[in-house]
């Protein structure tokens, strides 16, 4: 389970502090897969980096006993500059996996062909998002945390990836970030909305679908 | 692997957490390694050879210069690995220090790996660099043995000893400038530009300090390593006992600056703008 225990984070603007999570507190359920909706720089993309310790609150505590992967995005924890087969060599590594076994998983996964050979700079967004996925599903992590990026690559790729994250649904769970309610709908068990500060839990995706259109039409 | 960094509910210290965490850092220290050195040496063929070549230059100029100057080698040292020796075991001081002052700016997006810490992609490259270094010192040595010049060492153990000196009088100015940097960028340019020409020509590379006016000689034994040149010197070569050099003063310098550079690290790394 990951919970959330008095989390705080503001940033430092033009027009002095914003606060982007405003004492939070928050369990994620066991084996649920959770959407976080919210307006665009409602802080999402800080949550989710919050979450997997990819940066620390200003205050309070992420707990969490699973092994969660990194914030997936398009290209976050990679070096461009490296081919997307010396990227697997240093995730498996750094995750005390088997090189061997994520190089191969994630070539032959992310269909890369000889691309999986060139520097990542040289790749589309798309292939990137591509590559990312690959290796974390490599990793065989209990959480995926997931930034916006299943929206890249093609159809027929996309059904691939829900295709394999439907296969590790029992023992495998998507905290996904999304502004994108297609998304949410077709990935994720339950949803959160994230607005001014505040992280609120839908147990029921439809009532939390519904909030979300009124948030999105309210005048601002 | 997140347990390890967040902490899990009970969050109690025990042995096996100890020891987990322990080979969780090492693993990701390796892979920085590896990563670093595929950056900075396997895209370019030549790259191993520039760390070569580097100090080759500086040595082949001074060896130059003095050989025309006047014929007497310095304190009765063979010319050559006089030179060598300086240049190199410099490079254990200066390239930790150059190298890891960027790394926290340069690595931000492995920061985005929960268990990848800003201590972890700064010692990851001063590590690489004192073994590049090591390597570059032993390989040079060695040539300079094959092109027959004398190269006897009288104490292996004390050039050892002053070498890491040298490194840790490094890893302290790069812990020091590396988390600096992401508040201060221009203190990078200040470490390379400012700092490092005044080093670069006071500490000893090219003379020994009985060699210069007594004036200068007392201020420019100010300068840490100009110390630990001239012990290395002392300890190398038979030829050459330094009545200047204090290994009191030099580890005094070393282990200080190191223990500053890590409190430094220790107070800006939770920083917002430093693990971003």
């Amino acid at each position: 389970m990951i919970s959330l225990r008095n989390v705080n984070k503001k940033y430092r603007t033009q027009n002095g502090y914003r606060v982007v999570l405003d004492n939070v507190s928050l369990d994620f359920p066991v084996g649920k897969s959770v959407g976080i909706l919210g307006l665009n720089g409602a802080g999402k993309s800080t949550l989710i980096r919050i979450i997997g310790d990819a940066e620390p609150p200003d205050s309070g505590s992420v707990h969490c006993d699973q092994r969660v992967s990194w914030p997936l995005g398009y290209s976050g924890g990679f070096q461009g500059n490296l081919t997307a087969r010396e990227n697997a060599r240093f995730v498996a590594r750094i995750y005390g996996e088997s090189t061997r076994y994520v190089e191969e998983f994630t070539q032959e996964f992310s269909e890369l062909g000889e691309y999986f050979d060139e520097p990542l700079k040289s790749y589309s967004a798309g292939m990137q998002g591509r590559f990312a996925f690959s290796v974390s599903l490599a990793c065989n992590f209990e959480y995926y945390l997931v930034d916006e990026a299943l929206e890249t690559g093609d159809a027929r790729y996309r059904e691939k990836f829900r295709m394999a994250f439907e296969e590790r649904r029992a023992n495998a769970s998507v905290i996904l970030v999304s502004h994108n309610e297609q998304t949410i709908r077709r990935n994720c068990d339950m949803a959160a909305i994230l607005h001014e500060g505040s992280l609120v839990l839908y147990e029921d995706l439809k009532e939390a679908l519904f909030e979300y259109n009124i948030l999105q039409n309210k005048p601002r | 692997m997140n347990t390890l960094s967040t902490g899990i509910a009970d969050s109690s210290i025990t042995p096996g957490r100890i020891l987990a965490a322990i080979s969780t850092q090492i693993r990701v220290i390796n892979a920085l390694i590896l990563r670093e050195t595929k950056t900075r040496y396997g895209n370019y063929k030549i790259g191993f050879l520039w760390a070569l070549i580097e100090p080759l230059v500086g040595v082949t100029v001074f060896v130059a210069i003095f050989a025309n100057l006047r014929n007497d080698s310095p304190s009765g040292m063979p010319l050559v690995p006089f030179m060598l020796v300086g240049f190199v075991t410099y490079a254990l001081f200066r390239d930790p220090w150059g190298c890891m002052q960027g790394a926290i700016s340069n690595s931000r997006n492995l920061l985005t790996f929960p268990q990848v810490t800003t201590f972890d992609v700064i010692i990851a490259r001063g590590l690489l660099e004192i073994l590049v270094s090591f390597f570059v010192l032993g390989f040079l040595l060695y040539m300079a043995h094959l092109m027959g010049f004398e190269v006897r060492v009288e104490r292996p153990l004390g050039v050892l000893l002053v070498c890491l000196l040298l490194c840790v009088l490094g890893l302290g100015m790069g812990f020091l400038f590396a988390s600096l940097e992401p508040l201060i960028p221009s203190i990078k340019q200040f470490g390379t530009q400012v700092m490092s020409r005044p080093l670069y020509f006071g500490s000893g590379l090219f003379f020994t300090v009985d060699t210069l006016p007594a004036a200068v000689r007392e201020f420019l034994l100010y300068n840490p390593v100009l110390h630990m040149i001239e012990l290395v010197r002392g300890e190398f070569f038979y030829e050459f006992e330094t009545s200047y050099g204090s290994w009191t003063y030099a580890s005094a310098w070393a282990f200080t600056t190191l223990a500053v550079g890590l409190l430094m690290h220790q107070a800006v790394h939770k920083s917002a703008i430093v693990k971003k």
